[in-house]
């Protein structure tokens, strides 16, 4: 505390950069009494959000997000596999997270960064849950079951013929600037690329392995001339929020990430329910009234998020 | 994740891949076809640059040829690690990563060793070392796309971003291929004709002080096509200097602004 001290009288000589990098905390605390953050933001508001469909030529569905200067590059390719026998009306989704030397001085090549298993892991437990399925005897009460309780893709519409062959989906998101709240960014570029995605319309050739034809030369049986599109339902956004004494920051930035380091990620579908809560840990030990107010922020942020992916999405149909 | 990889079942890609055979037009004997672009023979794509791609890096660049899309990062100079020896000019560490859609079938990047040691010796020269002894610049690329020439655009693109993080340079290093196809002399190709290329070659060099910082030959050639090749990398390295000079200049107008 004796440096705090001192540095009270000295904070006024010393350039505000100079202060900011010395006592980043004390900096940071001189703000937030202000209701203010140093970028200009208010504690609850998050970054500009853009979205950019299709940035990727050579994948089936791609999206470029970025959240202020965290950018995230997300791409899907479709592969033909063999479905295995205890769901052969299935097909697969694979979800990978990489941070590669470029975007951050934190990444070595060689070494991969401690965030990337991390942020692999979550996207997955958020974009591949899944309930088992009540096979109900009304068609109707198994679409509200399913409505209610899957996730947000059904694999059954990944099927192509049953038992023989389905889509494996590749997702890949590449991080290709980090500046905090990575994992809120990854999964806004993989809700879009998802939503971006066109399905290769294909047809089995002799060797019964199936082939990308293209739609003019229909001739020949297409296996899937309707599935063209994946239908999203209850599409999952996500808030990380910083904790500090009272304050709750929404959306931080790495400087922020690193001088606070309680955080807090909430995720929330379009149902308005709750699909993950993540507090790894820290020095503010959270009180259930600011939880609630992760999830208020959350709340408020989704629909923002849905907004930006609505323009983005209905700017592609324009085109 | 490698756990996951293991347990899902082989997948193979729908798109027809590449034919073995060569395509009637690239016949030995013919002189005359269309490339795949429509480009002439000794065209090169047009070329986009710009600075600041990555925020968190000291200097970055983005490069876009065609479907060629690179970011390159530059960070540094940091301390060398303690292992290293002591030496009184810096080091250039260097490191060249596709991203697994880069590529038509998912995950064939190419050789990735082999283009950071070549982006390394391509640089290497141009750069004034002994302005920063005993530290290390790291020079970072992705291949975000792969459409061809992808290592000229990545040392292009690298030495822009070097430019844009304030390290010291003789001159900026630009680098070109060309393929041979039979009896013609391609420059700049894309992806399909290097695909069926009977040799190529690659220059890379600083067009004001007019020296040769790297030159890759492979295949057959005979002498007098290695003449022409150089003499057609060596215009287009030059005019696309300027591409990347203004580039620089442009970004450097605007933060004065």
């Amino acid at each position: 505390m004796g440096h705090s001290n001192a540095s009270g009288d000295l904070s006024s000589e010393m350039e505000v950069d100079a202060f900011r990098r010395l006592f980043p905390l004390r900096f940071y605390e001189h703000h937030l009494a202000e209701s203010i953050r140093p970028d200009g933001r208010a504690l609850g508001k998050a970054r500009d959000t853009t979205i950019e469909l299709g940035a990727v030529a050579s994948a089936d569905g791609s999206a470029l997000a970025k959240i202020g200067l965290t950018t995230m590059l997300a791409a899907i390719k479709m592969e033909v596999m063999t479905p295995s026998k205890e769901s052969p009306d299935e097909g697969c989704i694979a979800i990978d997270f990489h941070m590669p030397p470029i975007c951050s001085p934190l990444v070595r090549p060689g070494r991969p960064a401690e965030a990337e298993p991390v942020v692999s892991k979550q996207l997955a437990d958020t974009i591949l849950r899944h309930v088992k399925h009540f096979y109900g005897h009304s068609l109707l009460l198994d679409y509200f079951f399913k409505v209610l309780y899957s996730g947000m893709i059904d694999l059954k519409d990944l099927s192509l013929v049953s038992g023989k062959a389905a889509w494996m989906v590749y997702l890949d998101i590449y991080c290709l600037d980090a500046d905090g709240s990575l994992f809120d960014a990854a999964l806004l570029s993989a809700i879009a690329a998802f939503s971006h995605l066109q399905i290769p319309v294909v047809s089995m050739n002799d060797d019964g392995k199936l082939i990308v034809v293209s739609e003019e030369n229909g001739e020949k049986d297409i296996v899937n001339k309707e599935k063209r599109k994946l239908s999203l339902n209850r599409i999952p956004f996500s808030l990380t929020c910083v904790l500090h004494k009272n304050y709750i920051l929404a959306d931080p930035t790495a400087e922020e990430e690193t001088i606070f380091e309680t955080l807090v990620t909430v995720v929330l579908d379009t149902f308005d329910q709750l699909v993950y809560l993540y507090k790894p840990g820290g020095l503010v030990l959270a009180f259930t009234s600011s939880v609630q107010d992760c999830i208020a922020l959350t709340r408020q942020r989704l629909k923002e998020l849905q907004k930006i992916l609505d323009e983005s999405v209905s700017g592609m149909e324009v085109d | 994740m490698a756990a996951k990889a293991a347990s899902t079942p082989t997948t193979y890609s729908p798109s027809p891949t590449t034919q073995k055979t060569k395509p009637s037009f690239f016949k030995n004997d013919n002189v005359d076809w269309v490339r795949p672009d429509g480009r002439g023979f000794h065209q090169c794509r047009p070329a986009f640059f710009r600075t600041g791609a990555v925020n968190a890096a000291a200097g970055s660049a983005y490069a876009e040829f065609g479907n060629t899309k690179v970011i390159v990062s530059v960070f540094g100079p940091r301390e060398s690690k303690k292992a290293m020896m002591y030496s009184d000019i810096g080091r250039l560490n260097c490191n060249v990563t596709f991203t697994t859609f880069a590529t038509p079938v998912r995950g064939q990047g190419s050789d990735d060793k082999d283009f950071s040691s070549m982006l390394h010796k391509a640089l290497e020269g141009a750069i004034m070392l002994e302005t920063f002894p005993k530290t290390t610049v790291d020079v970072f690329a992705l291949v975000l796309e792969s459409g061809g020439s992808d290592l000229p655009v990545v040392i292009s693109c690298a030495s822009v971003a070097l430019a844009d993080a304030g390290i010291m340079m003789y001159d900026l290093v630009t680098s070109v291929s060309v393929s041979c196809l039979g009896k013609n002399l391609v420059i700049d190709p894309v992806l399909e004709e290097e695909s069926y290329q009977d040799g190529s070659l690659m220059l890379s060099c600083m067009p004001s002080k007019y020296e040769v910082t790297q030159l890759t030959i492979t295949g057959e050639w005979s002498t007098a096509k290695i003449n022409e090749g150089m003499q057609l990398c060596l215009d287009a390295c030059s005019k696309l200097a300027k591409i990347m000079r203004s580039c620089l200049k442009e970004a450097a107008s605007a933060s004065e602004d």
